[in-house]
């Protein structure tokens, strides 16, 4: 395209049209524009409104440090608010819109925020709205979410890919300058593994902007060669569209690769991904942000910044404006001005507030040194200025220089501040830089390209030393200094109207007066009280020239008043980055047990337990409420055989000559004289005395056992005895490996259980109640030579087994367990049926080892064996662990058979009122047992086994029941243990 | 009792695919142990380990070839071994690898705990990083390196068979997942 704002040159491909809608207009650019250049191009100033007075706000930068140029891209589910139209890369059906505003672009109804706002000054929600009380909620804020706010959200689920990634290398350079490029350079030829990141689509930072000169030809040139050699080298990444985001811990630095947005549609890829970057050494190269001065007007659209006005002349081919004058007080804006006249736009005026000679001629311009701008004019966009002599002048673009700051934000990351060099009038790196980081170029403050250059070479070769690697590929590029003399001036004290500092939260040099007057003096609460600083661009523009404002106010220096705290993510980093592809039902793994294919086909419901799903209940056809299952499942086991994958329970193979040693100071009760082929409950303590997990342990050999712990602490318990084996007792010859995952394993109970397994087992093993009893175990086979393990416990109180084998063969011996099992009427239950089965027979579970639970408490004290130490065993001993009258583990059945009790229920008295003075206990666990007809529980009740047959309360305000209960023992179902013992 | 042997099932179904230049296949069928070294065993043994197998002890986090095509032993932790072996009959890994090596180990059949998949081609470096921490640089891990590590919040040990190839397993219980997140990573790196 061309017209009146497009200019010959430029890095645009021009032989690219790309056609693009803004606020459902087409326009049309090239490849190569950003959206802000292409909409410059197209004569558009006017971009959107600003966040509080919803002032006219056009495009001030020409990178990620924008405030004000925020707009929404793309549409429907893929819309995305607040994206900087100074880096969103032009591509062919861009669809952009302006944002906050009411009714269009040009009128919006809430303009009428910007006469309020003497009333809307800092702080002023802290000080209106106040009353009545009622109000806040109801109508003030929903008043002031609606007519604040940056952008609208889509509402849809973001159906865009993100993913994360982990990266390694020696070096890491951040940003792709002239420091970075020469980096890169010394640091590839000399053969390191390097990553080189640049937030910019093309690589060259400045170069890219200016008309310097390098090795004696055009910086542009050099740059883009630098980037072709680096991209032929094998060990060299180049990452462009990469945002280096954050300095971590030990060298670890976050990294936002944008993968596709400058595509019209991802085609299936992630949109963008997160890297971990693990590096031995840095090299911060991030360049330098120009600031503005403050005066009257400054936010109108067509007053920009005076380098990014020289960027869209130079890469862009871009004049931002027909008529464009400069408003600077360094050398460096003066070039802005000699840039533009040579590539023939008329550049009308020179302001320089310094009182010297001017540091080039600009033919044509009215130059002005020793002079400000005291206000601008212009409704929707620049039309003049007016200086403090009272001179107006016709302008459609401002250029304003206030100096550079080195973005020294990455330093800060890992608590390092930066000092104040008054030299160039800025913040340069300081303090602790985070492990392995170095800084050069513009980011290090030195700013002219040869010492950007230098600084680069320089700070490449000495990390490379730092790691033992000679340098190669010779001496750093050659160019020369230009002129960057700054005079530091911030504000234009004779302003006509406010004068703007953060663009992007409308906060003025008023507000940050007023906010120092209130009382709000250090700059972190000034930055919370006024906003300044804040949302997408973090006052990349405004904070230096914030703080210099307050410096003023208080009499103190810059040094002296310092800077808010840079954290990371140094630009906008999307949530959806942040989860990478961790959504929905991959939020996190899920582990499935042998029989899980088997349970699916059998329409079970499962339920999470952990990572694990276990089948909950089996529905029948005709059964319309879970209970009914539940009860068809207990009963059908109690009166014959059931049948449980209980493959979840935590297994660790334990071998070693002193494993039984190891077992006897791990568990409280012992296990030193548990005969081979002989299984035993177990009891573990922490170091503090509760008990923690309790589960069998099976003899295989006089060297080996086999261990089960609960589901949930599978892993805690299997770490705990490793630390035990590896820290307390290294001196035990005895090895541990999780057997979890080896085995399928079978709970099979029920008066039939014996009778159906010995239709699986292979008739060379006797079974029988003489050979095998009650706590036996052994390595049988099964179907014909299939090698198993079976273990004679009981979690039901019913005559019941466990049988395992290799996982492979699991989910085949589930069938063929309930092949044989038919003519028992077999039934599969779940962790349901499991839990009311345990619950009549009065075990504990992981609601009663809550972790407060002493052996004690569990009735189990004697099981703490005085004979032998083991972990727990002396801080056990305590004496309110140990009282007469502590809590016991109760049954509870509810005087009226038919109410229901629920777990969480506090036990008081009859007539006591319900407060904690009262409470003598808790409802652990319920269940409908269908072998007692009615809700049963266990919990715990002071001093319970000598209060049986008394009446107590069960009171639960969430469920509003009040159940009187009579306390009971908590075995019950079969409390003799006849019928495991059949 | 029933005289209908057992079917097995491979923790990934004889799951294969090829995702650009990436191959992805379930290895299934090998015996896997691990063996751990008695107190002061250590000359025993790398004695019976050579006598047995054929192979060198390997140094945690390296792995030795043995005299086998397909055993390999993986060093995991200093006092214990993995080893990968084709044994004659699947169900007898644990007696054929004690039968090997006498008192000097203790055994342990991992063969049903994990799910192996081998990930090989042009492109498997470039997809491991988006799940795989360590770094797979040939100068950090080179042929016959192995590691413990953690991808997508799962356990993985993680052996370089291969300039581009690559032995992975996890626990078989997530093996679902598992396959999902090392697919999703092939798919996501793949060049469309």
């Amino acid at each position: 395209m061309s017209g009146p704002y497009r200019l010959d040159g430029g890095a645009l491909d021009r032989s690219r049209r790309l056609a693009f809608r803004f606020d459902g207009r087409r326009l049309t650019g090239h490849s190569g524009d950003t959206l802000a250049s292409a909409l410059l191009a197209n004569g558009i100033r006017l971009v959107g409104r600003s966040f509080k007075y919803h002032r006219p706000r056009g495009i001030f930068t020409a990178g990620s440090e924008e405030p004000s140029a925020l707009v929404e891209l793309r549409s429907g589910a893929y819309r995305e608010p607040n994206t900087r139209a100074t880096v969103a890369e032009l591509f062919d059906g861009l669809e952009a819109a302006s944002q906050n505003h009411l009714g269009s672009l040009r009128h919006d109804l809430l303009a009428v925020n910007d006469l309020l706002a003497p009333f809307l000054s800092a702080g002023f929600y802290y000080k209106t709205f106040m009353w009545p009380k009622s109000f806040w909620e109801r109508v003030y804020e929903p008043a002031i979410r609606a007519s604040a706010g940056l952008g609208r959200l889509s509402g849809e689920p973001d159906p865009d890919r993100y993913d994360k990634g982990f990266l390694h290398c020696d070096l890491l350079i951040i940003g792709a300058g002239p420091a970075g490029l020469a980096a890169a350079l010394a640091a590839g030829r000399s053969g390191a593994r390097t990553i080189l990141a640049d937030e910019d689509f093309v690589m060259g930072g400045r170069l890219n902007a200016e008309t310097h000169e390098v090795d004696g030809g055009c910086g542009t040139t050099w740059a883009a060669d630098a980037v072709r050699e680096l991209a032929s080298m094998e060990k060299v990444r180049l990452m462009p569209r990469t945002t280096v985001i954050g300095a971590f811990d030990h060298g670890i630095f976050g990294a936002l690769e944008r993968c596709t947005d400058h595509l019209a549609a991802a085609a299936g890829k992630p949109r963008q991904i997160l890297w971990r970057v693990y590096t031995k050494r840095a090299i911060l190269c991030a360049g330098a942000t120009e600031r503005p001065i403050a005066f009257g007007g400054n936010d109108r659209p067509g007053v920009m910044l005076a380098g990014a006005v020289r960027t869209y002349a130079t890469r862009f081919a871009v004049g931002a404006g027909q008529r464009v004058g400069l408003f600077t007080n360094n050398d460096d804006g003066w070039r802005t001005a000699v840039d533009l006249a040579a590539k023939g736009v008329r550049v009308a005026a020179v302001i320089d507030v310094r009182d010297r000679a001017p540091v080039a001629a600009v033919p044509d311009a009215r130059v002005r040194m020793n002079s400000q701008v005291t206000a601008t004019r212009g409704r929707h966009g620049l039309n003049g200025i007016v200086l403090a002599t009272g001179e107006r002048i016709a302008l459609d673009c401002l250029a304003v220089s206030g100096g550079w700051n080195p973005n020294v934000h990455l330093t800060c990351h890992q608590g390092g501040r930066p000092v104040w060099r008054e030299a160039i009038a800025a913040f340069v790196p300081g303090g602790r830089l985070p492990g392995g980081m170095a800084v050069a170029g513009a980011a290090a403050g030195a700013f002219t390209t040869a010492a950007a250059l230098a600084g680069g070479h320089r700070a490449a070769i000495a990390a490379l030393g730092e790691f033992g690697r000679p340098p190669a590929g010779g001496d750093p590029p050659v160019a020369s200094d230009e002129a960057s003399d700054v005079t530091a001036f911030w504000h234009v004290r004779d302003s006509r109207g406010r004068a703007w500092l953060d663009l992007q939260n409308d906060v003025t040099v008023k507000d940050v007066a007023q906010s120092h007057r209130e009382g709000f003096r250090s700059v972190e609460l000034l930055k919370r009280y006024t906003t300044l600083g804040m949302a997408t661009d973090q006052g990349k523009t405004a904070n230096v020239l914030a703080l210099a404002i307050v410096a003023g106010q208080s009499g103190r220096t810059i040094a002296e008043t310092g800077t808010t705290v840079f954290r990371p993510p140094y630009t906008p980093v999307p949530i959806a980055a942040l989860a990478g592809r961790a959504r929905g039902r991959d939020f996190r793994p899920i582990r499935l047990t042998p029989s899980h294919h088997w349970a699916e086909r059998q329409g079970a419901v499962f339920v999470e337990a952990g990572m694990w799903l276990r089948a909950q209940w089996f529905p029948r056809p005709g059964e319309s409420h879970w209970r009914q299952s539940v009860d068809r499942e207990v009963l059908q086991t109690r009166g014959s055989v059931g049948i449980c994958d209980v493959t979840t329970l935590g297994k660790i193979d334990i071998q070693g000559r002193d494993a039984a040693e190891f077992l006897n100071r791990i568990y409280a009760n012992g296990f030193a004289r548990l005969a081979v082929g002989k299984v035993r409950y177990g009891l573990m303590l922490r170091e503090d005395g509760i008990a923690y997990d309790d589960g069998t342990t099976a003899r295989l050999g006089d060297h080996h056992f086999v261990m089960t712990t609960t589901t949930a602490n599978a892993v805690l318990v299997f770490r705990n005895m490793e630390f035990a084996r590896q820290c307390l007792w290294p001196g035990l010859d005895v090895h541990l490996i999780s057997v979890t995952e080896q085995w399928a394993q079978y709970a099979v109970a029920g008066p039939n259980s014996r009778r159906l397994l010995e239709k699986l087992v292979d008739p060379e093993y006797d079974i029988s109640n003489a050979a095998f009893p009650f706590m036996a175990c052994g390595e049988i086979r099964v179907c014909g030579g299939t090698p198993a393990r079976l273990f004679r416990i009981s979690f039901s109180g019913e005559l019941a087994y466990e049988i395992a084998v290799a996982a492979r063969y699991g989910e085949a011996l589930m069938e063929a367990l309930m092949a044989v099992g038919e003519e028992f009427d077999a039934v599969a239950y779940g962790t349901e049926a499991l839990g009311v089965m345990r619950i009549e027979k009065g075990h504990a579970a992981g609601n009663e080892l809550n972790g407060q639970t002493t052996a004690r408490m569990l009735g189990m004290q004697r099981m703490v064996s005085k004979k032998k130490d083991c972990i727990g065993n002396i801080l056990s001993e305590r004496p309110a662990m140990n009282r007469e009258d502590g809590l016991e583990l109760m049954g509870f059945t509810p005087l009226d058979r038919t109410e229901e009790l629920t777990a969480g229920a506090h036990l008081l008295a009859p007539g006591a009122s319900a407060e904690t003075a009262n409470d003598e206990g808790w409802i652990t666990s319920v269940a409908y047992s269908p072998a007692l007809g009615s809700s049963v529980g266990l919990g715990f009740i002071k001093d319970g086994h000598a209060r049986v047959g008394e009446t107590v309360r069960a009171w639960d305000a969430l469920q509003g029941k009040d159940v009187p209960v009579e306390i009971v023992s908590p075995h019950f179902y079969d409390p003799d243990g006849e019928r495991l013992r059949v | 009792m029933s005289d209908s042997a057992l079917a097995a099932r491979t923790p990934l179904d004889a799951y294969g695919r090829t995702i650009g230049t990436v191959t992805l296949a379930e290895i299934a069928g090998l015996a896997l142990v691990s063996a751990a070294v008695p107190r002061d065993g250590d000359e025993a043994f790398a004695a019976a380990l050579a006598g047995g197998f054929g192979a060198v002890r390997p140094a945690a986090g390296d792995s030795a070839l043995g005299t086998q095509p397909a055993t390999r032993v993986l060093g995991m932790q200093p006092d214990q071994v993995f080893i990968l072996f084709e044994a004659p009959d699947p169900d007898q890994a644990v007696p054929t690898a004690a039968a090997a090596l006498g008192s000097a180990a203790y055994v342990t059949d991992q063969s049903d705990s994990w799910a192996m998949l081998r990930m090989s081609g042009a492109g498997v470096r470039v997809a491991l990083e988006r799940i795989c921490p360590l770094d797979l640089d040939e100068q950090a891990f080179p042929e016959g390196r192995v590691a413990r590590t953690v991808m997508e919040h799962l356990s993985v040990i993680i052996l370089r068979d291969g300039p581009d190839s690559f032995l992975l397993m996890s626990p078989r219980s997530s093996a679902r997942s598992f396959r999902h997140a090392v697919e999703l990573s092939v798919e996501n790196a793949s060049v469309p």
